[in-house]
């Protein structure tokens, strides 16, 4: 999957654009993403990989490669976002992880 | 007439302010001192306002109402916007803008053809915070930023980025105050691929290939050689941002970049450099 994959209709993508630019959305992020998800009328599909933060699924399902990382961050935080810390590996666990799972 | 005295390209990868002390020390070291180096050369050509040309990382610019260009007009900017502070780790700054020269810039660049918007409003990410924190310290010279769609195709190819750096010139040197002195960076790339399947890779051997082309000065062979597929096998979310770098080069004619610096910086998953033109020289006539 790559930056040509990206559905722009999606509307997980909608939502990572508003939820960076807007901090009623980011903060506290991982409590309330559930309610934001039924405002921007996510899928199921889209849901359920956000409740897994299932990264690799995001990506299947057209999520703009970029958006990939700040989804990690947003659940992980983005400070000292070096290769070991803790949003960059749950990134890259993901993505290995779930590779070649058919969801 | 207004003068463009300084031109560069280089990185803005949040690595370099947010975890440097990552990369090994000799990494470290270089560039920093490359960065400062480049910051000392632009401050020394005494611009009264730097043009820069960035990705706008898909966060201005919605899926749904992408342009190629997106000339920003606000009198006062500030960064970085807060979601991204502790991740690119630098200190919330004002710069000021240049509206007047903003608008007469997207007026001419929209009577050329190009697909511009322009917005008083724009949320600062690397893009900026990053180049500002190495060039400009005290954040005291105007900043007419230019954010483009790098990332999400269709993007402005090569071919495009060029001719749009040669408009830009024409500009400045047509359109803009006299007297002005303007510099005009371009940032992003090298090599990387944020989110994609490169994340933590870095190709070096692209990398050295591209500022190697640049040095050589001749902006047909960059064209015809740096394809976007060039590119994209590089780093497919990322190594694009390297159409700025082509842009800048449409703005110096014939001349030869001159590295800076350049480290394959893994620790800060991408390739990191700058490189500048020098303006006090003639250019080559081909």
């Amino acid at each position: 999957m790559g930056v040509a994959d990206t559905k722009r209709d999606l509307a997980a993508n909608k939502m990572i654009y508003d939820v960076r630019r807007d901090a009623s959305l980011y903060q506290n992020f991982t409590e309330n993403f559930e309610s934001i998800m039924e405002d921007y009328g996510l899928s199921e599909a889209e849901r359920q990989a956000f409740r897994d933060r299932d990264i690799k699924r995001l990506s299947e399902l057209g999520v703009h490669p970029y958006f990939l990382p700040q989804i990690s961050r947003l659940f992980h935080g983005g400070t000292y976002n070096h290769n070991k810390s803790v949003a960059a590996q749950a990134y890259g666990e993901s993505m290995v992880k779930t590779k070649g799972n058919p969801h | 007439m207004a003068d463009l005295v300084f031109v560069a390209g280089l990185s803005h990868a949040p690595g370099l302010t947010g975890w440097l002390d990552q990369a090994p020390p000799r990494e470290q070291k270089a560039l920093t001192d490359g960065f400062n180096q480049l910051g000392e050369l632009l401050r020394a050509s005494e611009p009264d306002l730097i043009i820069g040309l960035a990705n706008d990382h898909l966060l201005n610019m919605p899926l749904h109402d992408l342009h190629d260009f997106c000339v920003g007009t606000a009198g006062k900017w500030n960064g970085p916007a807060e979601w991204f502070r502790d991740w690119v780790n630098v200190a919330p700054y004002n710069v000021p803008g240049a509206p007047e020269t903003a608008h007469i810039m997207f007026e001419e660049v929209a009577k050329r053809n190009f697909d511009v918007t322009s917005k008083s409003e724009l949320l600062f990410d690397d893009n900026w915070s990053v180049p500002l924190k190495y060039l400009t310290p005290e954040y005291d010279i105007p900043l007419l930023p230019i954010h483009m769609n790098c990332v999400v195709p269709p993007v402005p190819d090569p071919e495009h980025c060029y001719a749009f750096g040669k408009a830009v010139r024409e500009i400045i040197e047509n359109k803009l105050p006299a007297n002005l002195r303007v510099a005009f960076m371009g940032t992003g790339g090298l090599s990387h691929d944020p989110g994609g399947p490169k994340y933590f890779d870095v190709n070096e051997e692209f990398d050295r290939w591209f500022l190697d082309l640049l040095a050589e000065g001749d902006p047909d062979k960059v064209i015809r050689e740096c394809t976007m597929d060039k590119m994209i096998a590089a780093g497919d979310g990322g190594t694009s941002e390297l159409i700025a770098w082509i842009a800048a080069m449409g703005t110096v004619e014939h001349r030869e970049a001159k590295i800076v610096c350049y480290e394959p910086a893994v620790e800060l998953r991408c390739g990191m450099g700058c490189v500048y033109w020098d303006m006090e020289t003639e250019a080559v006539d081909v």
